[in-house]
């Protein structure tokens, strides 16, 4: 897990860092309040991943979605836990139903406009 | 994907940025008088209610099923415009950018072309937003345009028609075109964000209060002129993820229809444009010095406006139609001021 969230964000960074400078581990490491060394240590997967407010900041800075880089990161936000605790055994059996399911499948309980032949 | 969201469509494509959202809706708004003169952006006078097709199957016509999609009310005493809101991202101090097509009854609202699903640079048949912040009808020429209005299909009045010689079609077609997420972050570099930045303001609209025709579909004819540009693509053709679209049917039922497949009242009949000139309301006029407008299209150039077409046929479908002199009218200018607002209360 810590390997997987390593690589995702090293990854995005060097990708914005070829477009600006400003995307180097020591910059982004003073915008999100950290040392260079320890957010080099968590992109090399050596050091277990930070805080939600710091990986909520990290997907600020990186233009990412929070709540990929918090399932990477083995996490779930705390609005998301505060729905499940609300229902526990109805979301519980609702995600292990969905578990093997196709995207396009899972995107249907969102529900979408559709698209015919025209 | 594409949501119905307060009857609006809301079109996302999280596998190319996150932030990639594009808000459609679709204003209410007074017939502006088909008189050959140029009129001024008319008011929004709140969203068109709008329900997906397949919650109705069974009631509404098969072909409706078939395209899939949503579906809307309209008065043949009404107008539309549509209104684009691709929000504001302030890391990159911009919108994100969208390629947006719209046609009616399957004829490009820009070129007057047929309908066909990808994006053509020359001539261009599509918008870009968010430059374009709003479509009130069919690019006529540089400058112009002919008010959406609705019609009855079926009776030789609607664009496509004019155009193709057949009522087949009806409704609004709408595809949208993301612009490639590496060229966005080339474009839009993140930048460092400041405190007590403008708040973005959408070029938004309201509310209003709100009305009731029989037989099947509607189909969106040319009304009366207006003043818009059509804004060139200021960035390029390469720039747009043309491998990733969503597009979506917007059918357009009439007042008596609406009612009897849905068992809600539709929106009341709007003013007409003497009542609402009359009242002391504001007209608009939109000014984007950096826009460049398209030349407008020779095909729609030559459509007959519903009055011209009726005098032809010794019909008079527009029995309200008398000239209105407006005495405000609101300048807006892109992005430089607060609460810019296109919205009129009657």
């Amino acid at each position: 897990m810590m390997k997987i969230f390593g690589d995702y964000i090293r990854k995005r960074r060097e990708e914005l860092r070829t477009l600006d400078r400003e995307f180097s581990v020591r910059k982004v490491a003073a915008r999100l309040g950290v040392q260079p060394s320890y957010l080099s240590k968590i992109e090399r997967g050596e050091q277990a991943p930070p805080t939600e407010a710091k990986i909520r900041a990290l997907a600020e800075i990186l233009g990412e979605d929070t709540d990929v880089l918090l399932a990477l990161a083995g996490k779930v936000s705390s609005d998301l836990q505060e729905v499940i605790v609300r229902r526990p055994q109805l979301f519980a059996q609702l995600i292990r139903q969905l578990k093997d399911m196709p995207d396009h499948a899972v995107l249907k309980v969102v529900r979408e406009v559709r698209d015919g032949s025209w | 994907m594409i949501e119905l969201k307060n009857d609006s469509l809301v079109f996302s494509f999280p596998e190319v940025h996150p932030k990639a959202r594009l808000r459609i809706d679709f204003q209410r708004t007074l017939r502006i008088p088909d008189d050959g003169r140029d009129h001024f952006l008319p008011p929004g006078l709140g969203n068109f209610p709008i329900r997906h097709v397949d919650d109705f199957n069974g009631r509404v016509p098969y072909d409706w099923i078939e395209h899939g999609g949503v579906m809307l009310p309209m008065h043949q005493a009404e107008a539309m415009w549509l209104n684009f809101d691709s929000g504001y991202i302030p890391e990159h101090e911009t919108s994100y950018p969208f390629a947006v097509k719209i046609a009616a009854g399957k004829i490009d609202a820009v070129t007057g072309e047929n309908w066909t699903n990808g994006l053509h640079g020359l001539p261009q048949d599509y918008m870009v937003v968010p430059e374009q912040p709003w479509l009130d009808g069919f690019c006529i020429e540089k400058g112009t345009i002919r008010q959406f209005v609705a019609m009855p299909l079926g009776e030789g009045y609607t664009a496509e028609e004019q155009i193709s010689g057949k009522a087949e079609h009806g409704g609004l077609q709408i595809i949208v075109y993301p612009m490639k997420r590496e060229v966005f972050e080339r474009r839009f570099p993140k930048v460092e964000r400041k405190r007590d930045r403008m708040e973005h303001m959408t070029m938004s609209k309201m509310i209003m209060p709100c009305m009731a025709d029989m037989d099947a579909d509607m189909g969106l004819a040319p009304g009366g002129r207006m003043k818009q540009e059509i804004c060139e693509d200021p960035y390029g053709y390469e720039d747009w993820d043309r491998k990733t679209r969503s597009r979506c049917f917007v059918h357009l039922a009439n007042s008596i229809m609406w009612r009897a497949i849905t068992g809600e009242a539709p929106p009341t009949i709007p003013p007409t444009a003497r009542q609402y000139t009359s009242a002391g309301l504001p007209w608009y006029d939109y000014y984007d010095a950096d826009a460049v407008a398209l030349e407008g299209s020779e095909i729609l150039d030559d459509l007959k406006s519903v009055i011209q077409m009726g005098y032809e046929k010794g019909e008079y479908p527009l029995p309200e139609n008398e000239p209105a002199r407006p005495k405000r009218v609101i300048r807006l200018r892109k992005g430089l001021e607060r609460n810019q607002v296109r919205e009129g209360s009657f």
